[in-house]
């Protein structure tokens, strides 16, 4: 069923004056995470611009995605580059508190 | 009084592709019943979360099902993620651990599944038996809401 994942989860990336924007489209849950992965794995890496994830057409996260998205909180926070996500749907947002990486990518945010 | 119940039983490979027709049918069911688009979002997550779990550990490399039962109580909707593999759960060992308090030097990438399961649903229940698999049943009591789906 490799055909469907596609239509499921996808993803676009743009880099603009020093901030790389993943904007992410869909339902990442355990079937997409790799794809997911794929895509986000050369960037992280990156230190001269900040990572972005813009969820704003994210339809669907469990703790598979947020799983992934403080692994890569850690990497940037080791190298000190920032990473921070934008335009997160309500219902994303109270999974990011109730969690508690809500707070993370917050102090991302505000750090300088 | 006798409580009728009504009961949907769908039986799907255990594979990570899978997991998505669990909510479409979960979707289906729960405005159905009446449930708010806000509930609905969050049995989503729980009962995937029960499914992801089934798929990564029940079965190891070995082809196997997941048969999730919906019954539709009078005023609640139960779910049942039952798998028949092997009785590992490395997610509620975990204990259902969140990021609050913590350092994110320190945070654990695991063990969030198992906690939203229990947050977002009204009782979770877990039972294990050697060899006879792993069944996880979920409760949301349905709320006297304005907003339906």
């Amino acid at each position: 069923m490799n055909t469907r994942k596609s239509l499921k989860f996808s993803t676009t990336t743009q880099r603009e004056n020093g901030v790389i924007t993943v904007s992410l489209r869909g339902e990442l849950d355990l079937s997409a995470a790799p794809d997911f992965r794929k895509v986000m794995d050369p960037l992280v890496g990156i230190d001269d611009a900040d990572l972005v994830l813009n969820l704003k057409e994210l339809k669907y996260i469990d703790s598979t995605g947020i799983g992934i998205f403080l692994s890569i909180l850690k990497a940037r926070h080791g190298m000190n580059s920032k990473f921070y996500v934008q335009e997160v749907p309500d219902h994303i947002r109270k999974l990011f508190e109730m969690t508690g990486i809500a707070k993370f990518f917050a102090e991302q945010e505000n750090s300088q | 009084m006798i409580e009728e119940t009504e009961r949907i039983v769908i039986s799907l490979p255990a594979t990570a592709e899978y997991v998505d027709i669990v909510r479409l049918n979960l979707y289906g069911i729960a405005s159905k019943m009446g449930f708010s688009y806000e509930e609905i979002e969050d049995m989503k997550v729980a009962v995937s979360e029960a499914c992801n779990n089934t798929v990564l550990y029940a079965y190891k490399q070995d082809a196997g099902k997941m048969e999730i039962t919906f019954e539709i109580l009078t005023d609640a909707l139960s779910i049942t993620v039952k798998d028949e593999g092997e009785s590992f759960e490395p997610w509620r060992q975990a204990g259902g651990v969140t990021l609050h308090e913590k350092e994110l030097s320190e945070a654990p990438i695991g063990g969030l599944g198992f906690y939203l399961m229990q947050a977002l649903m009204d009782d979770v229940r877990v039972e294990t038996q050697s060899g006879q698999g792993t069944r996880v049943t979920m409760v949301r009591r349905l709320q006297r809401s304005e907003e339906k789906v």
